[in-house]
């Protein structure tokens, strides 16, 4: 094959099924649409609670075997899993503030993933936050307003994501 | 295009998320808006079965499905020669959309992202954004997907507009402000390389 063959381009539209029956008429009104998932939604919320308390368990058993092994990389993938979770659906179900604190927890996660040192009272602190985050005073918060507890939970992310530099490097 | 409607009755959807809570949001959202066929999976192997044993219609894939993620799964399915799905619309859904994560999927062959958590407004637009906008396929020696070269002016719901857009207010047209001849000659100038006419 000649380097030209080889690096032209094939150009086609592909028969698609989703684009030819998406467009068809008969579908109800993007307003209605939206009506009906968010109506989905409230129906899911019945067991949201339930679910959350599940899943902050689940986190809380991650996090404490973490405190052992915390530079074993599947400990915190588990917890990294857990966390990211919460954050992913949060905000969805109206727990706004969950999102918010899972999200800036994942990335402390991510930053130990990289190299940075675990720090039990961040850990802790963002533990203590998501409790709080679910109570019936807190939970249809937005972060914005709570501007107390978002910078400090930003400020204690950004101290303890701090990767320390490879002295073999 | 003012709010067009997508219609997703009888279509087959394929929803790939390793949280199970996830998968149902997303499926209750699909089935309220008018969705009937929705599929779930929780991670790559059972994706893959269902990929050879019928035909999906659109896949909605998390960038983090265990064991490789979303971006991997994209890739594989747009390189499978074999694969009769290979060109199904892709729309990862992820937590980071950070532009190192939208370019990784728009290179892995993705159709589009939509952000984590979801909303339902965010979800129904880029449905109907993939709908509406069909883009051709390109197939080189290093990439198979969408065309990568496209640009989004906003969706059609109006969703990814920052709400401290304002319109731009123009003065009413008068007619043209070039006669046809005038503008002619300037293509044609330009075509000779010589810009100043």
């Amino acid at each position: 094959m000649s380097d030209d063959a080889k690096h032209e381009a094939n150009i086609f539209y592909a028969d698609n099924r989703f684009e030819r029956m998406a467009r068809r008429p008969g579908a109800v009104a993007r307003e209605q649409a939206l009506e009906h998932a968010q109506s989905k939604i409230e129906e899911l919320k019945s067991d949201f609670i339930d679910w959350l308390d599940r899943e902050m368990q689940e986190l809380s058993t991650a996090l404490a075997q973490l405190e052992s092994q915390s530079t074993d990389m599947s400990s915190i993938e588990r917890a990294y899993t857990s966390c990211a979770h919460l954050r992913d659906v949060g905000a969805t179900m109206g727990f706004e503030l969950v999102t918010f604190i899972a999200n800036n927890l994942c990335e402390i996660l991510d930053a130990m993933k990289a190299g940075a040192v675990y720090d039990k009272e961040a850990i802790d602190c963002h533990m203590d936050a998501l409790l709080l985050a679910k109570t019936e005073p807190y939970r249809h918060l937005s972060p914005a307003q709570v501007p107390e507890m978002t910078s400090g939970l930003r400020r204690v992310g950004e101290i303890v994501s701090i990767v320390p530099a490879d002295d073999n490097k | 295009m003012k709010n067009p409607t997508v219609n997703l009755r009888d279509l087959v959807i394929l929803v790939a998320d390793p949280n199970a809570y996830a998968r149902r949001i997303t499926n209750g959202m699909l089935r309220g808006f008018g969705a009937n066929k929705v599929l779930e999976v929780e991670q790559t192997l059972s994706l893959f079965q269902v990929l050879t044993s019928q035909k999906i219609d659109i896949l909605l894939c998390d960038t983090r499905l265990p064991p490789h993620g979303g971006l991997m799964l994209t890739r594989t399915i747009r390189r499978n020669t074999n694969n009769e799905n290979r060109t199904i619309p892709i729309l990862l859904m992820s937590s980071d959309t950070g532009e190192t994560t939208i370019k990784n999927a728009r290179d892995a062959g993705a159709n589009m992202v939509v952000a984590k958590p979801m909303s339902p407004s965010s979800l129904y637009d880029r449905l109907s954004w993939i709908a509406f906008n069909p883009r051709p396929f390109i197939d080189t020696a290093t990439y198979f997907g969408p065309d990568r070269r496209f640009k989004i002016e906003g969706y059609p719901g109006g969703v990814g507009r920052r709400k401290g857009d304002k319109l731009v207010e123009v003065a009413e047209e008068v007619g043209p402000g070039l006669a046809q001849n005038d503008i002619d000659n300037l293509f044609s100038a330009a075509r000779k390389g010589q810009p100043d006419v």
